[in-house]
């Protein structure tokens, strides 16, 4: 038990690295603040249009 | 078969025709004669289909010029008399295996390159560029002057080309684009060494024509560094003459601007359009007066080569028309790997040197524009509104267009099932 605690608290103690998966503008308030970010390239698929995704789905996909 | 397995094999089908193809120009005639649906009060425009009334003012221009030119009207308000009546009758270029760039028009009387894929056998055509000179029917201009270079090509131009390609047996325009790999040349905006490598195969023909007006015409393909875009807008749409015939693929087989609307075509469904407002061309201005009020939107038919893998598509392979235009290269380098991203296959004629030898990505599949949000990116003259050249550059491909095109593709294949 007392092993499991010391792993969580490593991982708290270790260099903050965010993955941000939201709008950019998330991850430049952390990175003002000296954080390290990655960002998340992520479009939904079609745009989110549920009528192209069904359309798309039935021709074959993307 | 299924739906999307049909939409497999007829892509498979159309990527094969896109990088197997092999355009040969073999001839100069007249539309009237080779055209597909040419009639002698027959006008294409660039672009999808469009009312007169909607005309912008440079097209009007062009196509009462062009009326004028052909005898079909004795002057420019007697030519739009007969355009609104109907007399004349006017209908889109790619509807006919041919482009128009610009504010160019095609009319009955004018000489056209013809262009043959040797391997499936479709056919294009296209005018001949009419060279450096801002005064020409291509941005919308008409006058004494006009008309002067007009007869010209119809003339003397057309006889000594058409005679010399004859002569030549038929030039590849492959072997053009190969030849001329790592040149700088992204193909439908800039095309030096392409236009240098064609006359090296032309000018010894042509010095074996016996014609008065051969050295002038000599000299006019010589000094013409962008001679070579017609000829490769005509190759290419031989090469989508094929593709077209294909059911149910979802490639991207035309596109073009009439200043009001943009559109494009899909193999799938042929010569249907599907259309949205025109885009702007972002970019440089000619001259430093000139405003984004005064320009008038996607204009021409030039970039049908795009929907072959050139242009914006291969923009790597021309960086040099990006830092004309505002851009850099890496800009070069992302507008290439966004068409890559939507694109379905390869070319392997014209290898990029800085690209890591990597060919220009053809084929773009509407499917995937829509599914994955990436637009591919088209270089462009830009139009005035009132005639001539405003500048260059290029804009996104609208997504109105893609996703209208994934509509008629799926109405299509759903109509056949029910």
């Amino acid at each position: 038990m007392e092993k499991k605690t010391e792993k969580i608290l490593d991982l708290f103690r270790s260099e903050l690295i965010v993955v941000n998966v939201g709008p950019k503008s998330f991850a430049d308030v952390l990175e003002k603040q000296g954080f390290e970010t990655l960002q998340v390239d992520y479009k939904p698929a079609a745009g989110g249009d549920r009528r192209m995704m069904e359309m798309l789905e039935y021709l074959g996909g993307y | 078969m299924n739906a999307a397995e049909k939409v497999a094999q007829a892509n498979a089908r159309v990527m094969e025709i896109f990088t197997k193809a092999r355009p040969v120009w073999t001839d100069v005639r007249p539309a009237l004669e080779v055209v597909p649906g040419m009639k002698k009060n027959l006008i294409l425009h660039p672009g999808p289909p469009i009312s007169p009334e909607k005309l912008p003012i440079p097209l009007r221009t062009a196509i009462c010029g062009a009326a004028c030119h052909d005898g079909l009207a004795k002057n420019m308000e007697e030519a739009w008399e007969m355009v609104l009546s109907g007399e004349i009758e006017i209908d889109a270029s790619q509807n006919h295996d041919c482009g128009n760039a610009a504010s160019q028009v095609m009319s009955a009387s004018m000489p056209v390159f013809v262009v043959k894929d040797m391997t499936f056998g479709g056919t294009g055509y296209c005018v001949p560029h009419p060279g450096s000179n801002p005064r020409v029917l291509r941005w919308g201009i008409y006058g004494p002057d006009v008309e002067e270079n007009l007869s010209f090509i119809r003339g003397d131009l057309a006889e000594v080309l058409g005679e010399a390609v004859r002569k030549s047996g038929g030039i590849d325009v492959i072997r053009v684009l190969s030849k001329t790999a790592g040149m700088g040349d992204e193909n439908h905006n800039r095309q030096p060494a392409a236009s240098m490598a064609l006359a090296l195969e032309l000018v010894p023909h042509m010095l074996d024509v016996d014609h008065p007006a051969r050295d002038r015409v000599i000299k006019e393909i010589a000094a013409n560094d962008r001679f070579f875009l017609h000829v490769m807008m005509a190759g290419v749409e031989g090469i989508i003459a094929s593709a077209k015939k294909v059911p149910y693929s979802t490639v991207m087989a035309g596109m073009g601007g009439n200043g009001i609307e943009f559109g494009i075509q899909v193999a799938g469904t042929g010569n249907r359009w599907y259309t949205t407002e025109a885009p702007m061309i972002e970019g440089i201005f000619l001259k430093p007066t000139t405003t984004k009020d005064d320009v008038l939107g996607y204009l021409g038919d030039s970039c049908v080569t795009e929907v072959w893998g050139l242009g914006g598509m291969s923009a790597i392979a021309g960086p040099a028309y990006l830092r004309m235009t505002g851009g850099t290269f890496e800009d070069a380098k992302e507008r290439t790997e966004k068409a890559r991203a939507v694109s379905l296959g390869e070319h392997t004629f014209a290898p990029v040197p800085w690209d890591d030898f990597k060919g220009f990505p053809v084929g773009v599949d509407i499917r995937k524009v829509v599914g994955l949000g990436i637009l591919p990116i088209s270089h462009g003259g830009s139009a005035l509104k009132t005639g001539g050249q405003a500048g260059a550059g290029a804009c996104e491909l609208p997504m109105e267009c893609f996703k209208k095109a994934v509509e008629g593709i799926y109405y299509e294949i759903k109509g056949e099932e029910a």
